[in-house]
């Protein structure tokens, strides 16, 4: 810790106690060691142990000198270099600095002046090897050949060019980027926030057009026709208990005929064939007459072989074949 | 034992498609039911990764919603895994440099359509252009009523495209058919001029007619009606707010229904069927049929190579 960090913290502490002052026992002690602290301080910072003195040598010699052999093969050097320390490398050099500058001028010119000469010539010599070697270095080195030499201000045509690569390269990335991104967003269009004529007509058809889940021989159903027809079909069906044969019968006419007369239409023959015609989809489960309720949905399987012939015959007989409605 | 090698590596990572007690078969009607894989066997760039997700989203619920592919699956071994999967339609989504298309093809044995998409919008755009995007809880539970128009039944190709579109839902039986599932709608729908085919998926919402707005919107949300600037309750009903502004359509569009159907639809009173849309949106062109799964004679082909 420095002298004036000392004393700051005194001037700290002593304001803590004033502070404290009232109604505390300690305070006395505070005092005494305040005082401790102001008698201590002179003897700290001008006289240094002899222990703390060796440990500056040593590292001032770690620092002077570039290599420990260095050191170790001039050991005349140590006696210079602890008058050297002596005089400069006090442990609180900056306090020694600012509160006893004219001692040390006196001190320093009570020594002989032979010593202060061994010191600069030391640092001329190998004080600063590192220094000096590095110096040489520096100047011995030729330009080098690449692209950047050593000094970047000597190159500045280069830098130049350097980035001037980079932004092209840059551009060309950016560019094929954006090409890809063209590529992968082509024919994705944002609807527009209002709904044109076209999307209106197109709505129009939807709630006026005909569903296509039902063969092409039945008349053309509408979404609403088709919600009023299963209303209407299902509306006979009230009251009627298909599990039982008898119910299952009367059902089957009253909805073929809510049906019927839902779409405008009388009723043709039977238009029923087994739906698992198509040869091409005979899965075991997908087989109809594995159903649990197979007998019960047709009952009447007339021309079921009629069928498999003409649907083996043709890929589109066999399409139209899947198709055909089932009651 | 390297054939068995070979296979092991070709796997394709799939969860089941529905759940396990689900039959390949409806158990009301004995029908087959349709069930489709949407892939793709590329990397696909982002909107179109986000595009092939709507469509999964839009074959729902018999579809493989999370089916991941890889880079070494060939489409043997889609094939493989949809023979014990009951799969029946592959829809494959294909980007080159060019154009983005889309095959949907019947499995086993095909035949494959080929379509060029010339515009697509993603549910999320469409979504973000609506003031109020609809989606209901259950919107994807059932699947959608599919709607096609002006492809009529001269021409061979057409007829084909609307027997594959037609098959890819599953039938339905009105009598047995329960009205709160049919809650989309997809309509394809085909310009004989340019040839392009829209492809639009909208939620169906029924609303019941003659009723005034304010009426229904108390109905529907149980909040307390703001009355402050009203004079007396009485008011509250009798006053005409704004009207519909497409009052005079629903009187084509409006049903009448036997059962009720959530709180504001009941019985016997009517409803207005409305379609919103949610997405994806798509334009697109017939350029190709195919005999086979992805290979074979081609049956017709936009650019006249062949026939």
């Amino acid at each position: 810790m420095s002298a004036r960090e000392e004393g700051h913290g005194m001037a700290m502490a002593e304001r803590g106690t004033g502070k404290r002052r009232v109604g505390k026992s300690s305070k006395k002690g505070g005092k005494t060691k305040r005082n401790y602290k102001f008698k201590a301080l002179p003897p700290s910072s001008a006289k240094v142990s002899v222990k703390d003195k060796k440990l500056f040598k040593k590292r001032a010699r770690d620092y002077n000198s570039d290599e420990d052999d260095e050191a170790s093969k001039q050991p005349e050097v140590t006696i210079r270099e602890k008058i050297f320390t002596d005089a400069n490398m006090g442990p609180n050099y900056d306090e020694i600095e600012e509160e006893q500058f004219s001692d040390r001028d006196e001190n320093s010119d009570g020594e002989d002046h032979g010593e202060i000469h061994s010191g600069i010539t030391r640092f001329a010599a190998d004080g600063c090897s590192a220094f000096r070697t590095a110096f040489k270095a520096i100047m011995k080195k030729t330009k080098g050949d690449d692209t950047l030499g050593p000094v970047l201000s000597a190159h500045k045509h280069l830098i130049a060019e350097k980035l001037a690569e980079e932004e092209a390269e840059w551009k060309a990335k950016s560019q094929a980027r954006k090409a890809k991104h063209l590529v992968a967003e082509k024919g994705h269009v944002k609807p527009a926030s209002y709904l044109d004529s076209h999307e209106k007509i197109l709505i129009g058809v939807a709630t006026k057009g005909v569903l296509t889940q039902f063969p092409p021989s039945t008349p053309g159903i509408t979404v609403v026709k088709l919600f009023n027809a299963v209303n209407k079909a299902q509306h006979a069906q009230k009251g009627l208990n298909p599990s039982r044969s008898k119910d299952a019968k009367v059902l089957k006419k009253r909805r073929k005929e809510a049906f019927f007369s839902e779409l405008g239409k009388t009723s043709k023959g039977d238009s029923k064939a087994q739906t698992s015609s198509n040869p091409n989809g005979d899965e075991a489960p997908a087989w109809a007459p594995l159903c649990d309720n197979y007998m019960l949905a047709n009952p009447k399987l007339k021309d079921w072989d009629r069928k498999q012939e003409t649907s083996e015959g043709d890929d589109f007989a066999a399409m139209s074949g899947d198709e055909s409605y089932e009651d | 034992m390297g054939r068995f090698k070979s296979n092991k590596k070709g796997r394709v990572n799939v969860k089941p498609i529905v759940k396990k007690n689900q039959a390949n078969v409806d158990h009301v009607t004995g029908d087959k039911i349709p069930k489709s894989f949407v892939f793709s066997r590329m990397k696909l760039p982002g909107p179109v990764r986000q595009l092939q997700m709507d469509l999964r989203k839009l074959m729902l619920p018999y579809t493989a919603l999370s089916l991941k592919e890889k880079k070494r699956n060939t489409l043997r071994d889609f094939l493989n895994v949809s023979g014990p999967m009951g799969v029946t339609h592959f829809l494959m989504l294909a980007k080159t440099a060019s154009a983005l298309s889309l095959r949907v093809a019947r499995t086993p044995q095909g035949p494959t359509l080929t379509f060029k998409i010339h515009q697509y919008s993603l549910a999320s755009d469409i979504a973000q252009s609506q003031l109020r995007p609809r989606c209901p809880q259950d919107l994807f539970k059932s699947p959608p009523l599919i709607v096609l128009s002006g492809f009529g039944s001269q021409e061979l190709h057409l007829k084909l495209a609307t027997i594959m579109f037609q098959n890819i839902f599953p039938a339905i039986d009105i009598n047995t058919v329960k009205l709160s599932t049919c809650q989309r709608l997809v309509l394809l729908n085909y310009n004989k001029d340019t040839k392009l085919i829209d492809f639009r998926h909208y939620s169906i919402r029924l609303q019941p007619v003659g009723v005034s707005r304010r009426i229904r919107k108390f109905v529907q949300n149980h909040q307390v009606p703001d009355l402050r600037n009203l004079q007396d309750v009485s008011d509250f009903v009798t006053k005409a707010g704004y009207g519909s502004e497409s009052e005079g359509d629903e009187e084509a569009a409006t049903v009448t229904l036997s059962s009720d159907l959530g709180r504001v639809n009941r019985s016997s009173t009517k409803s207005a069927v409305k379609l919103q849309e949610i997405g994806p949106r798509m334009t697109m062109q017939l350029v190709k049929v195919e005999e086979g799964l992805c290979s074979g004679g081609i049956i017709f082909s936009e650019y006249g190579k062949s026939c």
